[in-house]
């Protein structure tokens, strides 16, 4: 049987259930926009007293609403979606410098070489016709160097953005490690944890677009592995560091402090991490080589063609270009050579010391060069050569663009999964609140009634 | 599926964004007029292009060269051209010398007119074009023939690239024109005419009329060649020509953009980029419901 004093409490129990529920009404609200938040529900039953019917309620805490599935899918597309934007972002810049419909790029650099050499036939004793032919091998070596110059400094500024990158991927374990164990000590109290959690989370997908993370949950805590390896475990937190291999690619090593570090390089496919890696070590590596080999070639067959002719002032065997004795280097290392610098007699044009100066013979060889196989092992024209490496970089940039856009159409979708299933609704929130406030109006209600019976019942015993 | 705000935001932002990145792209194409922007728009179209923009500078330098050549080469065809005339008249001279009716004073005032061919001849055979002597082979900077008719040149052609698979030849030899190199010492021959004429040899005279008359053919002979030579460059201009123009098209063909076509796509990506915007308000409008 029930009681007035029962009411009370069933009425007080009431207004603290639904005024709970209103206060995580109020936390989903409040960070509709926070990332990372995953949206709660209050957990309210009966509460047991005994044996006892009582009917009271009672808030036992709240529940976040998410998948641990989701979590870990929404990590690695994060992972791969920001290792191809970092990859594409960069190409961009590699494509702009071999992007020269003005005129202006280095392909023209090249022709203009060789159409100077057809003018010095043309005209082979005209010295303002061999300083245009001086004037074309400086600009040449010059767009070769600025090119050469600006892959080499991307390829630096690649490597101090690994280091940066790394750092704060060290910074993102400790905190996930400290946080970690504040949920453990949190969670043994008795406590949901839930805002640690949420800041958790929040840390593991930054973590996620930075490198590949892949999560273990470990009662409470989690397990956080990173390219094969184990980053943090429990409160133990383990670094990256970035070191170069013997070709002076990226080395990224895995270490405990003053542990022995592992290379984790090979196992490394997600985040930005991933991405500077490939744009440094695959893209821009590949076309720096190309480039060189291409100027090689190119600047050996002018010289080797160049020493066969004779300037005006009888003086034969000099090349035009110092290029260095391997293709390697040879696009930051071209100038042109003390042989003809400000030399334009110095210009081989004729064929021998007798046709000096009118011959021409060698000018119009050199000319001829433009249309012939001399480069990539004498199976490319120049021009053709110069496609090639246009060519190979635009495929490269449009390929990244392409993994891009299906990589982000991925994440994107895994967002939303993760969206519909932990992402508040203001809807649902609103008709939550206007639950819980007509629960609290009802039990207050409830509790003026039985204030109302007891005063009633005062009024007539105590007359 | 559960739809949340969070979800609703990102939808329209996610549109938004890629309808105004394609706007963008359609309006750069449109006011750019060209379909290659970046070569990653089509990679086989980059390649392509560029090896088109070497092929097109390569017969435009062509085109420059044959230019620059041309203007010396046709001096050298008008030079012949007078120097053939020269020696038409020599050959009259000649033969009026050997005309029995004349005394031997006519001889000797034909004499003096065949001197005065020979000199009209050297400074035919010294003529300067825009890179030196024409007739001195590859010794552009020094006469051809010095004052006694002696040749001081070389018989080397200049040769220039036009895009042929070898060198093209395209100066006049004087050498082949006025020398013995061509057959004939045509100065020589002039010397004997008028050597013969002034000492009234009448055998000498009979013998020169020949002689002109070889030596003559000699220097037509380097004019139908420098000729040739003229009319080659000047096909090989217009096959360049052409060549440019077909270069040209295909530049066009693979890297700009077909106007119509950009211009109406930027018009109506236009228009659906308005269309999503207000679609978007909408859908943003109903989140605010509740705080009605």
């Amino acid at each position: 049987m029930g009681s007035i004093s029962q009411l009370l409490n069933t009425a007080r129990d009431a207004l603290t259930a639904q005024s709970y529920g209103l206060s995580v009404t109020g936390q989903n609200l409040a960070n509709v926009n926070t990332a990372g938040y995953v949206r709660r529900e209050a957990l309210l039953e009966t509460r047991a007293l005994g044996t006892q019917t009582t009917g009271t309620v009672q808030a036992t805490g709240l529940r976040r609403i998410t998948d641990q599935f989701l979590e870990r899918r929404q990590y690695e597309s994060t992972g791969l979606s920001s290792a191809a934007q970092e990859h594409d972002q960069r190409l961009a810049s590699l494509e702009a410098l071999f992007n020269d419909p003005s005129g202006s790029g280095l392909g023209s650099a090249v022709g203009a070489l060789f159409n100077s050499f057809s003018a010095l036939a043309a005209n082979p004793s005209d010295t303002t016709v061999r300083q245009n032919v001086l004037d074309s091998a400086s600009a040449l070596s010059q767009r070769v160097n600025d090119t050469a110059n600006t892959i080499a400094q991307s390829r630096a500024d690649l490597l101090h953005d690994a280091q940066t990158t790394t750092s704060q991927i060290n910074e993102s374990a400790q905190a996930i490690a400290r946080l970690n164990a504040q949920i453990s000590s949190a969670e043994a109290q008795g406590h949901d944890a839930a805002d640690l959690k949420d800041q958790r989370n929040r840390l593991l997908l930054d973590l996620a677009s930075k490198v590949d993370v892949r999560t273990i949950n470990s009662s409470g805590s989690i397990v956080v592995q990173v390219s094969g390896t184990t980053l943090v475990d429990g409160a133990d937190a383990r670094q990256l560091s970035v070191d170069l291999d013997s070709e002076g690619k990226l080395k990224i090593l895995a270490s405990r402090d003053g542990g022995q570090a592992t290379d984790v390089t090979q196992f490394l496919t997600g985040g930005s991490l991933a991405g500077i890696r490939e744009t440094r070590d695959v893209d821009l590596f590949a076309v720096a080589k190309k480039l060189d080999a291409f100027v090689f070639d190119v600047a050996t067959a002018v010289n080797q063609q160049h020493q066969q002719g004779f300037g005006l002032d009888g003086g034969t065997g000099r090349d035009i270009f110092d290029v260095s004795t391997v293709p390697e280097g040879a696009a930051r290392a071209l100038k042109v050579s003390a042989d003809v610098f400000g030399k334009p007699e110095a210009l081989g044009a004729s064929g021998s010391a007798a046709t000096v100066p009118g011959g021409s013979g060698n000018a119009a060889l050199l000319s001829a060069l433009s249309e012939m196989p001399i480069v990539f092992g004498n199976s490319r024209s120049v021009g053709q050569a110069y496609g090639d490496i246009v060519g190979d970089v635009a495929s490269r940039k449009a390929s990244s663009a392409s993994m891009l856009e299906s990589r982000q159409a991925i994440s994107a979708q895994i967002d939303a999964m993760h969206q519909a299933m932990s992402g508040v609704s203001l809807d649902e929130e609103f008709v939550n609140l206007t639950k819980f406030q007509r629960a609290y109006e009802a039990s207050a209600r409830v509790l003026t009634t039985a204030d109302e019976l007891l005063q009633e019942l005062i009024n007539r015993v105590g007359r | 599926m559960r739809v949340t705000d969070g979800m609703r935001y990102t939808d329209v932002q996610r549109n938004l964004a890629r309808l105004q990145s394609e706007n963008a792209d359609a309006s750069q194409k449109a006011t750019t007029g060209l379909r290659i922007a970046n070569p990653s728009d089509d990679p086989i179209g980059a390649a392509e292009l560029a090896r088109l923009q070497a092929s097109l500078g390569n017969a435009s330098a062509h085109r420059d060269t044959i230019k620059a050549v041309r203007g010396d080469a046709e001096l050298a065809e008008s030079t012949l051209a007078q120097a053939t005339e020269i020696m038409t008249r020599a050959k009259e001279i000649a033969m009026q010398g050997a005309n029995d009716s004349l005394s031997a004073d006519d001889r000797k005032a034909l004499a003096t007119e065949a001197q005065n061919l020979k000199s009209g001849l050297l400074q035919l055979a010294n003529t300067r074009g825009s890179k030196g002597y024409i007739f001195a082979g590859s010794q552009t900077d020094q006469k051809a023939f010095d004052v006694n008719g002696l040749f001081q040149g070389d018989d080397v052609e200049q040769t220039v690239d036009v895009g042929s698979s070898t060198p093209t030849p395209v100066s006049a030899s004087g050498a082949k024109a006025f020398t013995s190199a061509g057959g004939r010492d045509v100065f020589a021959d002039l010397d004997a005419l008028a050597s013969a004429l002034s000492n009234d040899d009448r055998a000498g005279i009979a013998a020169s009329i020949d002689q002109v008359d070889a030596s003559q053919k000699q220097i037509i002979t380097e004019r139908a060649r420098n000729g040739l030579t003229v009319s080659k460059l000047d096909s090989t201009d217009s096959v360049l020509d052409q060549l440019g123009t077909d270069l040209g098209k295909r530049q066009a063909d693979v890297g700009a953009a077909d106007p119509f076509e950009a211009y109406s796509r930027m018009t109506v990506l236009g228009q659906s980029l308005q269309r999503a915007v207000q679609v978007s308000r909408q859908i943003l409008d109903t989140t605010s419901y509740w705080n009605r």
